[in-house]
């Protein structure tokens, strides 16, 4: 029995952060799968959630309960997300990339070097564990926190289930097939890009707080453009355009990003650790580049996917 | 003020040589390439590491008031054709195989691309900043303090900003008088028209590639040369690169140039005003400026 | 000199506009392609050119087979094509356009550019514009110059009087007959019939990917061609 113990301990860990990855990937399912948005700034919205959440729940910061933290990590998510979409929404996709991106550098810088706010490249410590003390820490508290994950990642699931097929996503899902009659709709596709825009970050926000919750400090070097890509590449793998690719592609990067992790890490020796984790970053983008080029759909992708040639 | 004129000029050179590689690559094979940066970080390591094989151990014997010698001159081109050929490799195994999905699954390789060239070159040389050389340079004062406060240039920045100029005026003549260039310019214009005239947009393709990759490499020696070499440094340079390039216009050289030249300068007159740490911060203030005033920015055709 | 035999085809795999068009153009005529909207006029001579996949059958030039030939080498086969709209370079010059036309042009057989500015005069006048700036009749010429820089065995245009006053139809129309008189075999896709039928020699009536009917010029009327687009036809 006490064999397994680590064992457990292992994969409640590693299922928590698949499940909050999961929550993050299904925000970006709903801008990119449903509405056909390019946000290539997830790592900045994710960063607004967690930081929010700490600032709201930290003892150096507000020092409310968490539940106010999750919440309030949503709100800001949501509120950044909107000036950004004001300004950027309009413009033709690979500007809307290119501007995201911008707006995920901006953050970064923000939240590096405003120490004041963000505690600089130290970040944020001692963010507080929901019930830690309660069951008393270790595995116990692992797999409380992975039940809460989960139980989110159903809630934020069964949520954007019921969005897509409500009369708002039947017109979001029509705007994305079909650009014409999009155009002739003028400011109500604004309207609905903007909305599902706003949506999407607030889960990435969401997701942001979970993993602060659950890691118990946060810096700036937790929301690199690695993040980004990592959580595109979940998407991609696992197939945009439904949410059970979201969370499958969550699950499967994770895993071949951890694995591969300790693999590297049993064959350097520790002087090249660093240089271990580079590889790592190789190793999934070659992976991604091999899916997009054999398998764009992905694992459980759409199958007619609006296909805008890249110049005929 | 005129120091950071002139500093912003030396950035500003920098960024226009990437930038016209970015706005080749956007306007003829009609994507964002998010791995341009890395042209620059790749150019600049490749040519420390012939470097290194042309000197061993010795160090470079300055050429005349630049802290340089002859050697870096003679690497300068070889590691521009080397990075071409990473240019190639990367379009041959990756871009080319997605040119007709989806446009996006371009942008996300590319991405992707960018993230894994950089932490190729970070696992292959470390993380630590590298020099072309150790040598001091002693600044010229070109104008005195007591003028807008006066300007004091180096040798190796002047030489930085004339190699820019001539590198540029080169290409404007390749692309005016060329029927490569103007090949370049069809096809930038209207790929299918091209290929009814004749153009083989194959190799036009390579030429972009080409091109663009050479021109990067330069100009992150440049950035090595009056800076320092460290592999985040293309990357870093990523948000101005865009800024400049959708500054002057998609598809135009000159523009990518101008762009250049006045984010560059931006960024550095704005240090003063925000500190130092926010430089990149400005590239997006210009990049958002641009993109709600005035989408096809100042040469540009396609909005 | 060229022929289209059952060809099949269309931009888009399962959505055939071509089916199975059979065509055969004499070398030196003028051959007129008409036909309602849709009936796949312009696809035929883009498949031609190699712009449109075909999916089925053949299209030969001179013996030659060109079917599914990348676009840019039929200058090299003897092809050449004015699409219908954007058929210049907008932001090159006049001669720019030219002067690439000229360098891209098969080497044995290419024409000079102080051919093509005797032939289109207003194209000497307006070197340095910006071939954007043309006006609509100027901007077809200097269409036409380029295609014929290359000094092609077949000249095909789509719809080239479209946009154009009745007097500058009259002049181009009159240019074409002219490059007929040279030796070059001309297939001209048109809905203005009757500018058409001025100048063709034999024409041919498309109608649901298909020709529907081919007969010398002088035996239509058009008038009498309503019904035959209207009709279907099989």
């Amino acid at each position: 029995m006490s064999e397994l113990l680590p064992i457990l301990s292992y994969v409640s860990f590693f299922l928590a952060f698949a499940g909050i990855f999961g929550v993050m990937c299904l925000g970006l399912n709903l801008q990119w799968g449903f509405a056909g948005l390019f946000n290539v700034g997830v790592a900045g919205f994710v960063a607004v959630g967690a930081y929010a959440s700490a600032l709201i729940t930290a003892p150096s910061g507000l020092g409310w309960p968490v539940p106010f933290g999750l919440v309030g990590a949503m709100l800001a998510a949501g509120l950044v997300a909107a000036l950004v979409g004001v300004a950027a929404l309009r413009l033709r996709e690979d500007y809307l990339a290119i501007t995201t991106f911008g707006v995920a550098v901006v953050i970064q810088l923000v939240a590096l070097n405003a120490e004041w706010l963000t505690g600089g490249p130290f970040g944020i410590q001692s963010i507080p564990r929901p019930l830690f003390e309660a069951v008393g820490g270790g595995l116990a508290w692992n797999l409380l926190y992975l039940a809460l994950v989960l139980a989110v990642l159903g809630a934020v699931w069964w949520a954007l289930e019921r969005l897509v097929t409500s009369p708002w996503g039947r017109v979001l899902r029509a705007l994305r097939e079909d650009e014409v009659a999009a155009a002739a709709l003028g400011k109500r596709v604004a309207r609905f890009r903007l909305e599902a825009f706003i949506l999407g970050c607030m889960v990435m926000g969401l997701g942001g707080a979970l993993y602060a919750h659950f890691v118990g400090y946060i810096a700036p070097e937790d929301f690199l453009p690695v993040l980004t890509f990592q959580i595109w590449a979940m998407l991609i793998l696992g197939g945009s355009g439904n949410n059970r690719g979201a969370v499958a592609g969550a699950v499967l990067v994770w895993g071949i990003w951890t694995l591969s992790g300790n693999l590297l890490r049993e064959l350097l020796p520790q002087s090249e650790q660093a240089r271990g984790a580079a590889l790592q970053v190789v190793l999934i983008g070659t992976l991604i580049a091999v899916t997009l080029i054999l398998r764009p759909r992905g694992l459980f992708g759409e199958k007619a996917q609006v296909s805008r040639h890249a110049g005929k | 003020m005129l120091q950071l004129l002139a500093d912003g000029l030396i950035v500003g050179s920098v960024i226009a040589l990437g930038a016209v590689g970015l706005t080749l690559t956007y306007a003829i094979l009609r994507f964002a390439n998010f791995g341009q940066g890395e042209f620059l970080t790749w150019g600049a390591y490749i040519a420390l590491s012939l470097l290194g094989l042309l000197l061993g151990a010795a160090a470079m014997e300055p050429l005349g008031p630049f802290s340089f010698g002859i050697e870096l001159l003679a690497v300068l081109p070889v590691a521009a054709a080397l990075t071409a050929l990473l240019a190639l490799a990367l379009d041959w195994a990756l871009f080319r195989r997605l040119q007709q999905g989806q446009a996006i699954a371009l942008v996300i390789a590319s991405f992707g691309a960018a993230l894994a060239l950089r932490n190729l070159l970070q696992f292959l040389y470390g993380t630590l900043p590298e020099y072309y050389t150790r040598e001091i340079q002693i600044a010229i004062r070109l104008v005195p303090r007591d003028t807008l406060g006066g300007l004091r240039i180096t040798p190796d920045q002047m030489a930085v900003m004339g190699l820019t100029l001539l590198t540029v005026v080169a290409l404007h003549l390749l692309l005016t008088r060329t029927t490569l260039g103007r090949s370049m310019r069809a096809v930038a214009e209207n790929p299918s028209l091209a290929r009814v005239a004749g153009v083989d947009v194959e190799q036009v393709r390579r030429a972009t590639w080409i091109i663009g990759a050479a021109l990067a490499a330069v100009a992150g020696i440049f950035a090595g040369l009056t800076g320092q070499l460290r592999p985040g440094l293309g990357f870093d340079l990523l948000l101005p690169l865009f800024a400049a390039a959708i500054l002057g216009g998609i598809g135009s050289v000159w523009g990518a140039v101008l762009g250049g030249f006045i984010v560059g300068l931006a960024e550095s007159l704005a240090v003063p005003l925000v500190g130092a740490e926010y430089r990149a911060a400005v590239s997006f203030l210009v990049l958002i400026a641009i993109l709600l005033l005035r989408p096809a920015g100042l040469f540009g055709g396609r909005p | 000199m060229m022929a289209f035999e059952a060809v099949t085809g269309g931009y888009e795999p399962g959505l055939p506009i071509l089916r199975g068009a059979d065509l055969i153009v004499e070398p030196g005529e003028i051959l007129a392609l008409l036909g309602p909207n849709g009936a796949g006029k312009s696809t035929l001579v883009k498949a031609a050119a190699g712009l449109v996949p075909v999916w089925s059958g053949r299209i030969t030039l001179a013996q030659r087979e060109i079917t599914n030939r990348p676009a840019h080498r039929m200058l090299a086969e003897g092809l050449g094509f004015v699409p219908q709209t954007e058929n210049i370079f907008a932001r090159l010059t006049v001669r720019e356009n030219l002067l690439l036309a000229h360098a891209l042009a098969p080497r044995e057989r290419r024409g000079t550019i102080a051919e093509m500015e005797a032939l289109f005069p207003d194209l000497a006048r307006q070197r340095s514009l910006a071939a954007g700036r043309l006006s609509g009749g100027q901007r077809q010429m200097l269409a036409v110059a380029r295609a014929l820089l290359a000094k092609p065995a077949v000249l095909m245009l789509d719809e080239p009087s479209a946009g154009l006053s009745p007097r500058l139809v009259a002049t181009l129309f009159e240019r074409l007959a002219a490059i007929r008189g040279t030796g070059v075999t001309i297939l001209l896709v048109e809905q203005n019939v009757r500018a058409a039928l001025s100048i063709a020699d034999r024409a041919a009536v498309l109608v649901g990917g298909r020709v529907a009917h081919l007969a010398p010029a002088r035996d239509l009327d058009p008038t009498a061609l309503g019904p035959l687009f209207l009709g279907g036809g099989h």
